[in-house]
Parts: C-alpha cells; structure tokens; sequence
C-alpha cells in the first residue's frame, strides 16, 4: 500500500483479485462436493441463521463496500482536477487521501463478493442457474471489468507522486476509472433490475431477448439512483473517516486539516443527497410503469411503516448536518453574527421533521387501513403526500440556509449592489417558501395523479431553482469581498464530529433498510412473476427483525471500516518511519 | 487517543441500537406470507364460494392494493362495496351476460376500461397473482355480492371463465 513501483503495485493487485476468485471458485466446487445435494425445491439451507439472513448480511455489507469504492473515485478526480487547475495543495491531498481509502477498501470489497459468488449457488441453485441462463454472458464481462478496474485502479494510487508532473494524463486515468466503476454499476444493476422488473423471457422463464432482459424498466434509474447514492454515502464515510481522524489528531495541524476534510466531504454528501430523491421519483415511476401493483404494495403496503422510518432517518441526517453548520459557525470570524437566525432555523427543521413522520394511518398496512376505512381525522391530513412534500422541501431550503450562512458568514460584500442584493435573497427565500406552501395546500384539492405527475415536480422545480439562484447570487455578491478572518480550521468541539459519524452511521442504516424494501418489493418471487421462491424464507418478517438484521449488518460493516481507517493509519506510521530512517 | 476511537465505537454502536430499538418497539409487527393456495371443491355452495372469494380479495389477489373498500376521492378503481351493482348495470349496457363481464374484468381487463381510470388492472389469472379456475369463480361469486345477484357456481362457470381466458389470450377486445 506504501508507495512504491508502479508495476509491484499493479501486480499486487492482480494477484490479490486473482486470488480471491480462486479461492472462490474452488471454495464453490469443493462444497458442492460435500454437501448434501439441494432439496427437490431447490435451496440448501445454512446452519442456525437460515440462508436469507447469510445471504442478506453479505449481499448488503458487499454493496456497501461497493457503493464506497465506486462513489469515492468520483469526487476524489474532481478534487486532483480542482488542485491541478487551481495549484493547491490542500486539494490534492485531501483527493491522495480519498484514494487510498478506496485503493485499500477494494480488497475487502472482493473477499465479500466472493463470499457473495460462493453463498449463492451453494444456498440458491435454482435460482442462480435461472439467472446464468438469461444473464450468464454478464458475468463473464463484469470479471473482465473488475480486473480493468483493479488495473486502473492501482495504477492511479501507486503513479501519484511519480506523476506529479503529468497531471492532466493522471486525472486522465482517474476518469477512466470512474467509467469502469459506472460499467461494472451498470451490470450489477442489470441483475437486480432483472430481479425486479424481467423483461425478455417468455412467463416460464425461457430466454426470448438477452438485451431486453438487460434493459429492463428498473435498469437506468436504478444505476442512476446507484450511481449518486454512492458518491453520497463514500463522502459520508470519509466524513467520518475524517471525524475519527480528528478526534485522534495529536497535532493541531491535523485537526485543522481534518476539520477541513470533514466538512469538505459532509458537503459533497449533502450536496449529491439533495438529487437523491428527484431520482427515487423516476425509479418509481418505471416500477409503476412496470407493475402499478408492485409500486402500490412499495410505496402504501406491506412496508408503508418502512417510509416513516425512512422519514425518521433522513430527518435525523438533516438535523445532524445543520447541527454540524451551526457549530461550525463558531470557527468563522464574523460567524457571530449570524447566530440569531439559527433559532428560526431550528424551529422551521423541526417542524418539518415532525409533519414528514406522522403516519397516514395508524393502520399496519395499506390493506388494514382500507378494512377500517377511515384515518385518522387530524393526523390523517398531515400523513399525506402533500404535507410531506412540502415538509421535506421546506426542511432542505433550511438546510441550505445553514450552508449558505456559514459559507458567508466570514466575508462582508462589497459591491455597490450589496443591499439590493440581501433584499433579493431574501426575496428568493421567502417567495419560493409561500410558492412551495401554496402548492402543498392546493395538492390536496386535486386528484392524485394531478399532484404526482405536476405540483409535486413544480414544487421540487422551485427549491432548485431558489437554491441555484441563491448560490449565483451569493458567488455574485460576494466576489471580491472583505474577508474578516480566515476560517479557523480544527477549532471545532469534539462534538461536531459525532454530528459527522450521526450523518454516516444514519445513511448506512437507511442504505441497508431501502436495500430490503426493494428487494422485498418482490415479495415471494425470486424473479418478480417468473421465478417464484419456494424456499422456507419466501415470506417478509417483521419490521423489527429487518431492523434487528440491518443494525447487525451496519455494525459489522463499521467493524470493517474501522479496520480500513486503522490500516491506513499504521501504513502512515510505517511510511513516516521509513522516511525518518532515509 | 485511544480513548477518542473507543467513544466513537460507542457512538457508532448506539446510533445503530436506538434505530433497532424503534424498529423493534415503535412500528407495528406482522409478517407477509405468500398466500395459500385456496381449495374449491365440486358442490360448494354460494355462500362458501362468496366466503371465498372474500379471502382472496383480502389475500392472494392483493385486490385492496388499487381498489377502496368504500368510494373516496381519487381512487384507483372502483370501491368494492357497490361494485357487483355496478357491474350488473355495466354488462346490461355492453350487452353481456354478468358473469362474461365479471370474468373478462379480472382476465381480459385491458378489453373495457370504464371512463375515469387508468387501465392498471392486471389480468389476475396470470402470474405474479396467478389466481386459479376456482379462486377466479369465487372472486366473482364475491365481487357480484356486493349489491348484485350472483350469477356464478363452481364448476358450472368453467366453460365461461375458460371462453373469456381464450378471447384474452388471443388478444380479443
């Protein structure tokens, strides 16, 4: 991992993923050889836990590796740019150190896909033998990609320094190595989407269209949904990589530093989350398109309680990240002046929080509600989308607020125009506020599809648009302004930093319950009506076991994690000493 | 420093326990089963198909994903406690006998799609809900209970239910 020859570290690549897959492959052989056969439906089943929950627990904590060394890339080349164009230094460290998370996490990536390659044909024959047939070719080329990707990869971490003076052939090979990330994302979200919405078979399940089988309705949205939450939650996890350097900083330089890395990497989180869910809606508008029954039964349902925890988390995120803000305030000089709005701000979050989590009905399910037939007659109002939505956008507005204030809450514009310019702010914030409202109120009037398919996307048009008109105003306004102090990096309370470890650990979570929600938007079918799951397993538990199995699989994960952040502390140590002995 | 990564890992172990916790106290728990299959025998009478066919509305034919037990603003589809009146008026009016009309609505639904709804209605005979002969005639037996005369018996609808499958299944409109 040390920095060394280009070429040892390459091959140390190869030989490391080669390994892997060998081990994998002869793990796979040598226990079909000495287990018991599979049973007439099918399934092996796994000792104590049963072979759902196995496979579970490693699928999810395998994505969320995956999701870490596919996300981080992203916005590690953009930092190498951004330092190479603009020569700073700061952001071509914070980019090396961005990559060696990833560079060291791509292996324990590996080890848990091949525990993922060896689990499933051993537990599922049935239905991986299904999948081969219809979508074995992909495979094939996914194995090809990931030694492309592990090429690549490798050879941009251990080339860093020695191309310091290449940069524009470095960042080069950084771009290639997101293209290969987005190909293997593109695959593996062909498998799930085939899953979930098959298309390209006949209803037994004979292959008709190889590429219609890929190109199924979930496919693009999916890996779009992917693609972001990944770049959200690898900047979470170096949020909190930098929170737990901070906390353990022994010089003040690196507390400033890592106070500076933690904040970066929170922003880029919350900053990519805001297109989060204007891309959720798309990828249910094609699993409606695909299966109105299937989008009703996710969306209302079995897992409609599954929303108001969703509610519960994201809320948390918010208030994590705008706790995180108004701290931060303290390290800015001029920051002080600013600390008045943060009660407003508060009391507009929490009200959000509150509307966003109250349930519709107090019914368990969708099917319960409808045998009632009533809701409730005071909450019921606020449970609907209408007041949810608006709810929400109201919330991140704030939010954005609290970004914008800390942003600016050092400089003292100095342009001619500058009071126009506040009463213009303030303009955009309070119109598009009453805009939004006045949608939400008028959302109840109207039929459903009418609030789906307009007010709801005018509603979240109209926090874009004020939030982009709020940054080009404030870049506007405030070129060239006065600066009243530098910002004190590392004068942060310990605190803030497990503001940062709240937002991470909180995303993870959701991550791991969204992930069962759509995979259990499949109810009892291995492939949604093709391939029906006859096992012992073919039922969804409670909502308290998928928490109980979610929260495990999240531990385990941070257990991992930590052991990649202590990694990479110990090299630092080695590399440092080795140095002092030179 | 040691002391610092040990508080984090407590941290990181509480936020984890407090979400499990709501999960485990504070929403409702109840599990999903695939739904059984149901056995219609020879001679059952109309009460029992109705009773029947009342389970697999709430059960295996996930009728109340999309359809409102009472009208309400906005909905889907048709509420379902007037709904076998409705469905006599509309075969009088499309001239056909009530239970062509109630058979070709559940497996040929696409073929007449009443003013004010989208043609959402899968055919349930088919999979993911794949209801069989039986489970079909007693869905009807209650859908035309619901302010209508029954009209279907098991086995002696077969010949119709099966007549409309084969219109649906060449594409008959």
């Amino acid at each position: 991992m040390a920095e060394g020859d280009v070429k040892k570290g390459i091959l140390k690549g190869f030989i490391k993923l080669t390994i892997i897959l060998a081990v994998g492959f002869a793990a796979l052989y040598l226990l079909k050889g000495i287990l018991p056969g599979p049973s007439q439906e099918g399934y092996r089943f796994f000792p104590l836990i049963g072979s759902r929950v196995w496979v579970w627990i490693i699928a999810q904590i395998h994505l969320n590796f995956a999701a870490f060394v596919l996300g981080v890339p992203i916005f590690a080349v953009a930092m190498e740019f951004l330092g190479w164009k603009r020569s700073d230094e700061r952001l071509d460290r914070i980019a090396y150190d961005f990559t060696k998370l990833f560079t060291l996490a791509y292996t324990l990536t590996a080890i848990m896909g091949a525990i993922l390659m060896v689990s499933l044909p051993i537990l599922y024959p049935k239905f991986i033998d299904h999948m081969l047939k219809i979508l074995g070719p992909t495979w094939w080329v996914y194995i090809l990609v990931m030694y492309g990707e592990v090429f690549v990869c490798y050879y941009y971490f251990y080339s860093w320094h020695k191309m310091k003076d290449r940069k524009g052939t470095h960042v080069a090979m950084g771009v290639l190595l997101n293209i290969m990330g987005t190909l293997l994302l593109l695959i593996t979200s062909s498998w799930v989407g085939y899953m979930t919405t098959p298309g390209g078979v006949s209803p037994s399940g004979e292959l008709i269209s190889r590429w219609h089988a890929i190109k199924t309705y979930m496919w693009i949205p999916l890996s779009l949904h992917r693609l972001v939450a990944n770049v959200v939650f690898g900047a979470g996890i170096a949020a909190a990589y930098a929170a737990y350097r901070f906390i353990t900083a022994k010089t003040e330089d690196e507390k400033a530093y890592y106070d500076w890395m933690g904040y970066t990497s929170a922003m880029i989180a919350i900053g990519f989350s805001l297109i989060l869910p204007g891309i959720g809606y798309l990828l249910g508008i094609e699993i409606y398109a695909f299966n109105e029954q299937m989008g009703i039964q996710l969306m209302g349902g079995f897992f409609a309680w599954l929303w108001v925890m969703q509610a519960i988390l994201i809320g948390a995120i918010l208030f994590c990240i705008n706790y995180y803000l108004w701290i931060s305030l303290n390290k800015m000089p001029g920051g002080e002046r600013y600390f008045k709005y943060v009660k407003f701000l508060f009391i507009v979050v929490l009200l959000g929080y509150m509307i966003w989590l109250t349930p519709h009905s107090v019914a368990l399910s969708l099917e319960e509600a409808r045998r009632i037939g009533a809701y409730h007659p005071a909450l019921g109002n606020l449970g609907v989308m209408a007041a949810k939505n608006t709810a929400v956008i109201i919330s991140y507005l704030a939010t954005f607020l609290s970004y914008a204030i800390f942003r600016m809450s050092n400089k003292e514009p100095v342009v001619p125009w500058a009071k126009t310019g506040r009463t213009i702010r303030a303009a955009i914030i309070i119109i598009s506020s009453i805009v939004v409202l006045i949608l939400g109120v008028y959302s109840y009037m109207v039929p459903a599809s009418v609030r789906v398919k307009v007010l709801s996307p005018i509603q979240f048009g109209v926090f874009f648009l004020s939030i982009i008109g709020l940054f080009v105003l404030d870049n506007k306004m405030y070129k060239g302004a006065k600066i009243l102090g530098e910002p004190r990096w590392g004068k942060m309370p310990e605190r803030s930093q497990y503001a940062l470890i709240g937002i991470t650990v909180t995303f993870t979570w959701l991550m791991g319950m969204m992930g069962y929600m759509r995979s259990g938007g499949r109810q009892y079918w291995h492939v949604y009506g093709i391939l029906k799951d006859t096992s012992p397993d073919a039922y969804l538990p409670a909502h308290g076991i998928a928490a109980v199995i979610v929260t495990i699989l999240t531990l385990i994960f941070f257990a991992l994690i930590a052991f990649v952040f202590w990694s990479i502390m110990k090299l630092e140590r080695v590399v440092q000493e080795r140095r002092q002995e030179v | 420093m040691r002391g610092g990564a040990i508080k984090l890992g407590i941290a990181v172990i509480g936020i984890n326990l407090l979400f499990a916790y709501i999960g485990l106290y504070f929403l409702p728990q109840s599990e999903s089963h695939p739904p059984k299959e149901l056995k219609i025998q020879e001679g059952v009478t109309s009460d029992e198909l109705i009773q029947i066919g009342e389970q697999i509305l709430f059960g295996k034919g996930q009728c109340m994903v999309c359809h409102p037990m009472k009208a309400e603003p906005g909905m889907r589809a048709p509420a379902i406690d007037t709904i076998g009146k409705h469905m006599t008026e509309e075969a009088k009016e499309r001239n056909m006998k009530p239970e062509d009309y109630a058979f070709e609505a559940l497996v040929n639904p696409g073929a007449y799609v009443e003013k004010g709804y989208d043609n959402i209605m899968p055919p349930v005979h088919k999979p993911p809900t794949s209801l069989s002969e039986g489970e079909l005639i007693a869905l009807t037996a209650f859908l035309q209970s619901k302010g209508g005369r029954v009209t279907v018996s098991y086995p002696a609808s077969l010949e119709a239910l099966r007549a409309q499958i084969a219109r649906a299944e060449k594409g008959g409109k």
